[in-house]
């Protein structure tokens, strides 16, 4: 325990040296390259005490993971990204609707999805407004509505100054009810949805004036992880309703979704990962967003160190694992 | 009858403040153009009700002008038109002046904005007072309801009292098109069933000025259907595994001998029970969080009984934490049975069931604390787990205790692998149950879900090779059965 | 009390106000209400902070954190209940007055004896509470329990078993020969190459056909029925290990988000 002390204050009093250092010289390239020492170089210690069978405390793991998320988002590393075809798949079909189409975009998600699901849910927002399509903003989930009011006023809206409320887009916010609220807006949103979030009657709301129920929807896309979420909206709304659905979802539950993919969903965008895809796609697509907000894309640098990171310490436990095993048998 | 819905018609438009219906105006045909740029007419209009609803919508089919992309290639597309009864056209607006005489006598009344439509209709009856206000939203309200009622005989009425209006448009091309309504009676779409409708499609150039109507089609009238045969697929699943259920349960129930072969990780309970009575050391038997009423909370008790009469024959000791109070009362009940039938009820005691809280980390915290002090040779999680499931089987590894969890909740399972020695995944945890407990319930509706698996792996093998033959092939029949599974509303 | 434990106390008590301090010196100017701002932002950094420090080990600060959340919690969720449940959805069904009296939108087509049923289903769900006549409340439990399950039983089958089997209709021998150039083009996981599509519509027969064999309890897993449920486990640990590594993936989302209010929101240094 002693020893596994020493060591922690080591690492503490070396990573406030170098945060120090970079705060003093705010040289990005120097505070990579500390970050970056500093996680391999005491990797490459791990792994030379694991050879010597010495085990690891488990809060030097936590220390490690804290520095290589927390290193990259001080001295930014990015990476270019390839989108894959779930993503695409979703990508395109935003993309190959013809403008004046009406989306549904659902925000199904609480604060504690929120660093992983609204990046994505912003991404295609701005990619369905700057499409020119009419969009439908919704929740299922009663903390999802001030999310989504966030992402409207915060990010979205200052994008497209010249976007207008129950024209070009509409809010029509929470309704409690769960899975209960997809039977009925499958044929009926006016019964379920009589009014948008401020007070304008559905039946005065331009959007509305061809669309009765999901059936006259083009897309939905629901962002979520959590139920209701994305399999409801495929069960309740995308299946009897044959209207098209996507899924953005929180990385837990992605494997769960793909045996919907492609036949009962149009794609999926799976964490942090997905929501990096969609936004390299439309900056590809589109130069003049090249200066947007990319929160995903900035994410994955954290991600990939992290990843390193957990991907050495599993091999470090299994040659710690195997050492014991072989020196039990030696026994 | 006329006479009546005249009467009716007079008496609405005296309510009729607002403007008339705004746009479509019928197609009257006069012609002021050069005949010779008029496209030809489709042809063979029919039109019919659309299957599989419930009624209030019709469909159309016809087959296109010879001028659609032949021909003089001047159609640009298909405008649908539906003679509709005056009465129809009429009601939305008295509805308008119906909401405007609701909100004015409720308490949430304000003065309208100057020019809008609610604004026209208040001049009209700004000087009434409540009373009389009351009284004309009482007449109104009786006479759009007689209104909606009498429509099926406005439609009978054709072609007295109507006009035609567009209902639909096509694109060039296309040979069908619905006219879907909604039943819901205060709708505007509303489209009544049992009417007489009459339909016409126009063929429009890109001049939509210059059209030519079809032949007339009508009287149809729409209703609706018992069953959507789109979804035969489903109710035959329904009716096969609804038979297979009973027919397997009822068949345990007259203890029939039903084959549930032995899972690996039970057989290692036995073992780590008597590794336990070597060692010394309790065993600690933990369901979860789960209520008395979830199914895999009941598979744990089945499971725990079994735990429990091995614990007594062998005279180890067992703590069975629990989370809730109404599972804690039915696991000592469990408990108490496997001692008495193990043959030592002396050896019992209530503690061996005890609560803990029902805050789940709090639950955590004390259970960890529980295996790091008592070192249970085996950890045994049977139930409903959530995000708990790493946390304790991480420590009972620490503890170093054997361990064996089952839960069907898929998102723990990898949890559970990665840190116990034997995992019961999903359904194994049923099957587990089924095979300790006999119980006809369970063992029947295992038996009646293997039965469902074989079927679903020869319907797989069975479509994968029509599929795979059918569609090279173009064999209708084939397809018709890989359409099968198809389900369409 | 501890030295050791009055020292920390007191040092988070000093961090504390310190940052209070700055935190509403730095909103001074761009928002109105400037100090409680920096006192909630400070306040959440200080609960972040304190959740993170169980990692360490168990301390009274991340009981604190988590007291509060518990409780902030079905707070939360009791409020949200009543107002977006009772009064948005049911109120305005049920009688005017009580509409006005919430100040929520009239349904027209609403007002009606049917949705009494509800109100009484809901008290007699509460009676639970009692001990006496608690049993009454099996009767809605009941009510909801046949009803979701009747729902969800028609709406699984269909998506979730229905369309699943009609979507292992995979061809297995590939379509539109066009040559073995054609044929091995194209060879990233994206399955757009032939020979790419052709290996992925095996795994899914071979996965469906093998897992559904592992499940299958009526034999005894020996001979070539064994080696089918082995191909099975091994594809189920395949995707457990593939969501276990997503898994892995959403945490660290949750953390990069965490971290990143610490240093934007809080420490300003990003």
């Amino acid at each position: 325990m002693g020893k596994v002390n020493l060591t922690l204050l080591l690492a503490a009093v070396a990573i406030v040296i170098i945060i120090a250092i970079a705060l003093i010289f705010p040289l990005e390239r120097l505070g990579q390259l500390y970050s970056l020492l500093l996680i391999f170089g005491g990797l490459v210690a791990l792994l030379l005490r694991s050879i010597f069978a010495k085990e690891v405390d488990r809060r030097i793991i936590f220390l490690f993971i804290f520095v290589a998320v927390a290193a990259p988002l001080l001295f930014p590393i990015t990476f270019s990204e390839k989108p894959t075809a779930v993503v695409k798949a979703v990508f395109d079909r935003v993309e190959s609707l013809p403008p004046g189409s009406t989306v549904l975009l659902s925000f199904d998600f609480d604060p504690a999805m929120a660093p992983e699901v609204q990046p994505m849910a912003n991404a295609i927002s701005r990619h369905c407004l700057k499409k020119g399509h009419k969009v439908i903003f919704m929740s299922l989930w009663a903390t999802g509505q001030a999310l989504l009011t966030q992402s409207l006023t915060n990010t979205i809206l200052p994008e497209f100054p010249e976007k207008q409320d129950g024209i070009d887009y509409v809010n029509i916010g929470y309704k409690a009810g769960n899975e209960g609220v997809l039977n009925v807006i499958v044929s009926n949103f006016e019964k379920m949805f009589p009014t948008d979030v401020n007070s304008v009657p559905l039946g005065e709301i331009e959007i509305f004036d061809d669309i009765r129920s999901c059936r006259d929807l083009d897309f939905i896309v629901s962002f979520g992880g959590g139920l209701p979420g994305s399999k409801e909206w495929v069960l309740f709304v995308g299946d009897p309703g044959g209207v098209d659905v996507a899924a953005g979802v929180a990385a837990v539950v992605a494997p769960q979704l793909y045996p919907y993919y492609p036949a009962q969903l149009v794609g999926i965008l799976g964490g942090v990962k997905g929501a990096a895809e969609y936004e390299f796609s439309l900056k590809e697509t589109y130069p003049d967003l090249k200066d947007m907000d990319t929160p995903g894309l900035k994410m994955m640098g954290p991600q990939t160190l992290a990843h390193i990171v957990i991907i050495s310490f599993i091999v470090i436990g299994n040659i710690i694992y195997f050492r014991g095993r072989r020196k039990e048998k030696g026994q | 009858m006329k006479l009546k819905l005249l009467v009716l018609c007079l008496l609405l438009s005296c309510f009729s403040v607002a403007s008339a219906q705004e746009g479509t105006s019928p197609p009257e045909d006069t012609l002021l153009f050069d005949s010779t740029l008029l496209p030809a007419p489709v042809t063979n209009l029919v039109a019919f009700d659309t299957e599989n609803d419930h009624g209030h919508a019709i469909t159309l089919e016809w087959e296109i002008s010879v001028d659609d992309g032949a021909g003089k290639q001047s159609v640009a597309m298909y405008e649908v038109f539906r003679w509709v009864p005056d009465l129809m056209t009429a009601i939305p607006s008295f509805r308008d002046t119906l909401d405007y005489l609701k909100l004015r006598t409720s308490s949430s009344w304000s003065e309208p904005e100057p020019g809008s439509r609610t604004d026209s209709i208040h001049s009209v009856f700004a000087k009434l007072d409540m009373a009389q206000l009351e009284q004309k939203k009482e007449t109104l309200e009786r006479t759009i309801g007689q209104a909606i009622r009498d429509l099926p005989a406005a439609h009978a009425a054709y072609p007295e009292n109507g006009s035609w209006q567009q209902v639909a448009v096509a694109p060039s091309g296309s040979v069908t098109a619905e006219d879907v309504g909604t039943k819901e009676k205060d709708s505007p779409d509303y489209l009544p069933d049992y009417s007489d409708f009459y339909y016409r499609v126009n063929a429009v150039t890109a001049d939509p000025d210059i059209r030519t109507p079809s032949e007339i089609f009508g009287p149809v009238q729409s209703y609706g259907q018992w069953f959507n045969l789109g979804r035969l697929a489903v109710f035959v699943f329904v009716m096969i595994f609804g038979f297979l259920t009973i027919f397997f349960v009822s068949h345990a129930r007259r203890g029939a001998d039903l084959y549930v072969r032995p899972l690996a990780g039970i057989e290692a309970v036995d073992d780590a029970i008597g590794r336990a009575t070597e060692m010394g050391r309790p065993i600690l038997y933990v369901m979860g969080l789960g209520t008395a009423d979830q199914i895999a909370t009941i598979a744990s008790f089945t499971i725990l009984g079994r735990v429990a009469k091995r614990v007594a024959e062998y005279q180890t000791k067992l703590m069975v934490p629990a989370y809730e109070s109404v599972v804690m009362a039915v696991a000592q009940e469990v408990v108490k049975t496997a001692y008495y039938d193990a043959g030592r009820p002396d050896d019992y005691k209530e503690d061996i069931v005890f609560f803990v809280t029902s805050l789940q980390f709090a639950y955590v915290a004390a259970v960890n604390g529980l295996m790091l002090r008592e070192l249970p040779a085996t950890n045994v999680y049977m139930g409903k787990f959530f995000a708990e499931s790493l946390l304790l089987a991480e420590t009972g590894a620490v503890a170093g205790s054997i361990q064996i969890a089952g839960t069907d909740e898929i998102a723990q399972i990898p949890f559970f692998i990665v840190a116990c020695d034997y995992t019961l995944i999903g359904e194994e945890l049923y099957a587990a149950s089924a095979y300790l407990g006999r119980e006809p319930i369970l063992l029947g509706s295992l038996k009646a879900q293997d039965w469902a698996k074989a079927a679903v792996i020869i319907l797989v093998l069975a479509g994968l090779i029509l599929a795979n033959l059918g569609v090279g092939n173009d064999w209708a029949w084939a397809n018709n059965i890989v359409d099968f599974f198809r389900v369409v509303d | 009390m501890r030295k050791v434990t009055i020292i920390v106390m007191a040092a988070v008590i000093v961090l504390f106000l310190a940052s209070w301090i700055l935190k509403a010196g730095a909103f001074q100017g761009e928002h109105d209400h400037y100090i409680i701002r920096g006192f909630l932002v400070t306040f959440a950094a200080f609960l972040t902070l304190a959740v993170m420090s169980f990692l360490y080990q168990d301390n009274p600060y991340y009981k604190f954190a988590e007291h509060l959340f518990v409780g902030v919690s079905a707070a939360f969720w009791m409020c949200m209940g009543f107002w977006t449940t009772i009064v948005q959805n049911l109120v305005p069904r049920l009688s005017t007055s009580l509409a006005d009296f919430f100040e929520v939108p009239q349904r027209a087509e609403g007002l009606n004896f049917f949705f009494y049923t509800p109100v009484i289903l809901g008290i007699l769900l509460l009676l639970r509470l009692s001990r006496k006549i608690g049993w009454i409340s099996r009767w809605p439990l009941a009510f909801i329990v046949g009803t979701t399950a009747g729902l969800n039983f028609i709406r699984y089958l269909r998506s979730d078993f229905i369309k699943q089997i009609s979507s292992t209709f995979v061809p297995l021998l590939g379509r539109d020969w066009e040559g073995i150039g054609a044929f091995f083009s194209n060879l990233d996981l994206s399955a757009t190459g032939q020979l790419v599509m052709m290996v992925s519509n095996w795994v899914i027969f071979l996965g469906v056909f093998c897992g559904l064999i592992y499940f299958y309890f009526s034999r005894e897993h020996k001979g070539v029925f064994g080696a089918g449920s082995r191909v099975g486990i091994w594809i189920l640990m395949i995707t457990f290990g593939a969501s276990f590594g997503y898994t892995v993936m959403g945490r660290i989302s949750l953390l990069v988000g965490r971290i990143t209010f610490l240093f934007r929101d809080w420490l300003e240094l990003i």
